[in-house]
């Protein structure tokens, strides 16, 4: 059944009496709009929303506080009385979760215990640690945490444990990259959250406990891939995170067609980190000694690397490629103009092992798409009237123009010819349009 | 159905006590049975978001007494390390191995490299032996003793060179080791327990 916000129903029905005195509508076809939004659409309010958030928030800080008082490290306290009273909490949390599930709790319930069982765990698990001055194995500590919530996130339904099991295998990458130099073990880690995600897009795609699974989901894995890659080629790492961002923006597009904003994660999430990404790559350092002639082989770096890494990146292309063949039949510029990233990416990249020049031709490369993207973006919020469009693509542009202009990668005389013959081109194309304009009302 | 998921939830709630209960009964059955060692030390203080606030423990007696060209264990490698005490009664490493001693104390500890003595007199380096992790290298106190803890250590015990410029402290880690495993009992400066040091110069 199609949601409509209640606020929209509200309104709907103070206008229909309205417009039947209007004579726009007579009383038949008003009452019939009336039934069918009563009949045919359920009422989306936000109090889903701030449930969900409130009851994850307070269990948060709860639970937060708990580990606060323990790490305070009480010096009157025994050994003996040490090692009961970490078990309290995952006790009460243990109770917690029995009630919300045998009384088939509803959100806040379940979300709140949950969350709190779930910190309770790491809670318990520190204590000891601090009992008995066990030595810091950081990489240990959080995969027992996260191991133990994985039964949680399930029986209860908690996308609040969801996202601490998220943050957990997260922080587990970053520790165990710098303990054990690789961390792969993130990808099989991360098979518990796909599962209990995809349950939850079965389930009901636009709810908000999906809305912030598929958040937590996106932060983790666009954190983790940059810590588990090797880096043995280097640069290969921008091809993996192009076609990561675009395929997040493709799947925004053709899996939540209809919603813009904070209700389309993996549209936001695309589009930020596309734009913010291309930024990046217009920088001339970053694309500095990148490609298979600069393999690393010093001890910093395993040899493996090569493999896994390029087996990441070809995943992830791969990924992208399915999904975009879908997306460019619907012929958009904005969704042609973002599929291409991953495709300069590799171009960029292929430059890069196979000239010397790579860092100018690159950075121009992507120089050129940057100022694109907010050419796009101005023409997409003009056409559509909608001033934020506009505006995110005159940000883009204006970020662009004030950075180059006090780059000094690039020499005066390069740059001062560049601006020229840009603003030429902005005043010829907006003579063309105001001409067009005058046609046409003429 | 509920009564299947209350089964898997109990099962849950059992493995979630279970570890934490393994973890304490592991370490009592070490303070308790585990020989007394003496390590000297030098307490620094730092903190941990989930665990609280402790002075990390910095050893000199950490290597093994070897010549430059003397057999050594991959870097990072566990290996067995056995123990024996010097004649001022602290603890010193004395040989590794790959294999579990059959007699004696021992440590599982990680080989860190060849270990160097920088002397700042004639600015040469002499070379010690060979260099392994001690991992109990935290002791959690009040996080308004820890600071304290540093302070009043370095001022009462690092202020002594010997000639050859190793730093002397009169402070050391009790330490109670079984079957490899080692757990701080106490921190002791001048002999006195460290949180007793600290409450004496508070009063």
């Amino acid at each position: 059944m199609r949601k409509v916000s209640s606020k929209n129903i509200c309104w709907l029905n103070s206008e229909l009496p309205l417009l039947e005195k209007a004579d726009v509508l007579t009383g038949d076809a008003a009452k019939r709009i009336k039934t069918y939004y009563e009949k045919e659409t359920v009422p989306l309010s936000g109090a889903g929303w701030a449930v969900t958030v409130f009851s994850i928030i307070g269990a948060l800080l709860i639970g937060g506080g708990i580990i606060l008082l323990f790490a305070h490290n009480w010096d009157g306290l025994s050994r003996n009385a040490r090692a009961v009273i970490s078990f309290l909490p995952l006790l009460l949390g243990a109770a917690l979760s029995f009630t919300a599930l045998l009384c088939s709790g509803k959100t806040a319930l379940r979300e709140s215990a949950g969350l709190f069982h779930a910190l309770a765990i790491g809670g318990c698990i520190a204590l000891i640690g601090q009992t008995y001055h066990l030595p810091s194995d950081m990489p240990a500590f959080l995969l027992s945490w996260a191991l133990l919530c994985v039964p949680l996130m399930f029986l209860l339904s908690s996308t609040g444990t969801c996202i601490v099991y998220l943050a957990l295998i997260t922080g587990w990458t970053g520790v165990a990259q710098n303990e054990y130099r690789q961390a792969v073990g993130y990808w099989p880690l991360l098979l518990p959250a796909l599962i209990y995600i995809y349950r939850l897009l079965k389930k009901d795609a636009r709810s908000p406990a999906t809305l912030l699974a598929l958040y937590g989901l996106l932060f983790s894995i666009t954190i983790s891939l940059g810590i588990v890659f090797e880096r043995t080629v280097p640069g290969l790492w921008t091809m993996a995170y192009a076609a990561l961002l675009t395929g997040s923006y493709l799947l925004g597009i053709t899996h939540y067609r209809d919603e813009t904003g904070w209700s389309n994660p993996f549209k936001l999430f695309g589009t930020v980190g596309i734009a913010l990404l291309a930024y990046l790559f217009t920088w001339t350092h970053f694309w500095d000694e990148i490609g298979w002639n600069y393999c690393r082989t010093d001890w910093g770096y395993e040899r493996w690397g090569i493999w896994t890494d390029s087996a990441i990146t070809l995943a992830l292309i791969g990924g992208w490629a399915v999904i975009a063949v879908k997306a460019f039949k619907k012929n958009s510029g904005e969704t042609t103009i973002l599929s291409l990233f991953p495709i300069l990416a590799t171009v960029c990249f292929l430059t890069g092992s196979l000239t010397d020049l790579a860092e100018v031709i690159n950075a121009l490369i992507f120089n050129s798409y940057f100022l694109a993207l907010g050419i796009l973006y101005i023409v997409l919020g003009c056409r559509s009237l909608r001033l934020r469009q506009m505006n995110g693509g005159m940000f883009l542009l204006s970020l662009l123009i004030v950075t180059r202009f006090f780059d000094d990668e690039f020499g005066f005389l390069a740059r001062g010819i560049s601006f020229i013959i840009l603003g030429a081109a902005f005043l010829t194309a907006n003579l063309i349009i105001a001409r067009k304009k005058k046609e046409v009302s003429a | 159905m509920k009564k299947t998921l209350l089964l898997i939830f109990g099962i849950t709630v059992a493995l979630q006590l279970l570890i934490p209960a393994s973890m304490i009964l592991k370490h009592e059955k070490v303070m308790r049975d585990g020989s007394l060692y003496r390590f000297k030390t030098h307490p620094i203080d730092p903190a941990d978001p989930f665990q609280g606030r402790y002075v990390w423990l910095g050893f000199e007696n950490d290597y093994i007494i070897a010549p430059t060209n003397a057999v050594e264990p991959a870097y990072n490698e566990r290996v067995y390390v056995t123990l024996d005490t010097d004649p001022d009664g602290l603890c010193k490493l004395t040989g590794w191995s790959r294999n579990k001693p059959e007699h004696g104390d021992y440590l599982k500890l990680k080989y860190w490299g060849e270990k160097y003595n920088w002397n700042a007199k004639d600015k040469s380096q002499r070379h010690l032996g060979l260099q392994f992790k001690l991992p109990f290298d935290r002791f959690y106190m009040d996080e308004s003793k820890a600071p304290n803890a540093e302070r009043l250590v370095r001022s009462v015990t690092l202020n002594l060179f010997e000639e050859n410029t190793n730093l002397v402290t009169n402070c050391w880690a009790n330490v109670k080791i079984l079957n490899g495993t080692g757990l701080i009992e106490d921190v002791l400066v001048d002999g006195t327990s460290i949180r007793d040091f600290i409450a004496q110069s508070e009063k």
